[in-house]
């Protein structure tokens, strides 16, 4: 019986991503808002994406939404927290708060 | 009157937990939305949430709070403290009468951080220990995929998960294509109360490869009081880009026990399905324990083994409703556990304007 349920599990993990990698990526994981659209991006916004992407979801779901006011204390923090480089830092800023 | 006392306390811990619910929605709405500009105003985020859980038949509510204040000098240094308030209340019979228990307050860290450059962010005061995957980085409520800890979790976090010394973190180097990330501390021993540290030497390497999203990395830490012992971890983590999954695993080993988790969790956040379907995150967990030298040290005795699975709803992105049943086995007894309830995470920021 145990051994059953620990077979299942581990087909748990390549069942999941065999599942995924079958769906269509897209969705609504994205830039967030900040409760407004900006009409001009600044160069590095793709880079600033890729950074916001893959770095939040190391940890947890990506908030889709910032109050503007601690966009930088929150990137600040995730700084510290994920040991994100200026680099990050900088395009992080540029895609959250451009 | 203890009875009474205990009541209150629950009751005002839910309004405060509703309160901050309600103040971070009030405070979303009134954001200007001409300030599109990064501000550095101080901040308490965080999460909160409520667990029924049942564990061997043995029901326990669990209400919780965990602000965390941010206050940032210039964009240098940064004052960060988390807190943590939760509830355990059970009846007083484990199955039958009221409910009794007490809420526990415990100041998880207290840290100045200095953010000199890439390379070396120094972090000095109470700060959490970098070890593996789990208590650094996965641990806070709203975070978790699954709400009870592994059984692995008290390898490397001992006494309290929280070292009080100089930490020194950066990244080493960083191209297109990966990034490697270190920290390296020393922990005094304190016995203050909220200060509570054992003496431990410590740091963690990893390697994050960003077009892939896979990360490999390796803990390491010398207990350095009473039984002198070392604990290592080694840890994957991988949220491919094509796919909606997060996969992260981890093996943990120390004088006292050493053991594995696995964890793959499952976002259904595709355009093609009904919208319903598009906030499930469905959620499984394998973990093994082999205790060494008779266990301990909030390592169980015995060989352990446990699954759980879950279902997470995200009514938003910060609102989540939470459900999971697990299996604990082991040659004393097996158990299933229950997990019901919500968790939410708020941003509230304690200054007005502050653009950068």
């Amino acid at each position: 019986m145990k051994l059953r349920v620990v077979h299942a599990c581990l087909l748990l993990v390549p069942l999941s991503v065999f599942i995924g990698f079958a769906q269509k990526p897209g969705g609504t994981a994205g830039k967030p808002q900040q409760r407004a659209t900006s009409s001009s991006r600044a160069p590095s916004t793709d880079e600033g994406g890729l950074v916001f992407k893959a770095n939040c979801s190391r940890c947890h779901a990506a908030p889709m939404s910032f109050t503007p006011r601690t966009t930088g204390t929150v990137i600040m923090h995730m700084r510290v927290r994920a040991t994100l480089s200026q680099q990050d830092e900088q395009a992080l800023l540029t895609f959250i708060a451009p | 009157m203890l009875l009474l006392r205990q009541t209150v306390k629950y009751q005002y811990l839910s309004i405060v937990l509703l309160g901050l619910m309600a103040s971070g929605r009030l405070t979303s709405q009134n954001a200007s939305d001409s300030e599109l500009t990064a501000g550095h105003v101080p901040m308490i985020s965080g999460g909160a949430g409520y667990i029924y859980n049942v564990n061997g038949g043995v029901p326990t509510l669990e209400p919780q709070i965990n602000p965390v204040l941010v206050f940032p000098f210039g964009q240098h240094v940064l004052l960060e403290s988390r807190t943590d308030f939760t509830g355990f209340f059970q009846r007083e019979n484990q199955t039958s009468g009221p409910y009794k228990g007490k809420v526990f307050k415990t100041v998880e860290y207290a840290q100045l951080d200095w953010l000199a450059n890439t390379h070396v962010m120094a972090v000095a005061g109470k700060y959490l220990l970098p070890f593996g995957l789990y208590n650094e980085r996965l641990e806070p409520i709203w975070i978790r995929n699954l709400q009870d800890s592994p059984l692995t979790a008290t390898i490397g976090t001992r006494t309290s998960g929280a070292g009080d010394g100089l930490m020194l973190r950066g990244v080493v180097t960083q191209t297109a294509n990966l990034t490697t990330q270190y920290s390296a501390y020393f922990s005094a021993r304190s016995g203050i109360k909220q200060l509570e540290s054992a003496r431990t030497a410590g740091g963690d390497l990893s390697v994050f490869f960003p077009r892939p999203r896979f990360e490999i990395g390796a803990s390491w830490q010398r207990f350095l009081q009473g039984h002198r012992v070392n604990n290592s971890a080694t840890y994957v983590s991988w949220q491919p880009a094509a796919a909606k999954v997060d996969i992260k695993a981890e093996y943990d080993y120390s004088y006292y026990g050493h053991g594995y988790w696995l964890e793959s969790a499952y976002r259904l956040d595709y355009p093609s399905l009904p919208k319903l379907f598009r906030k499930v995150q469905a959620v499984g967990r394998i973990q093994e324990l082999f205790p060494l030298n008779g266990g301990g040290n909030g390592l169980p005795p015995i060989r352990t083994e446990r699954v759980d699975f879950g279902v997470n709803y995200y009514l938003r992105d910060d609102l989540r409703l939470l459900s999971s049943y697990g299996r604990s086995l082991s040659s004393a007894q097996n158990a299933n556990v229950w997990n019901l309830g919500f968790t939410y995470r708020f941003m509230i920021p304690l200054w007005f304007g502050g653009k950068r």
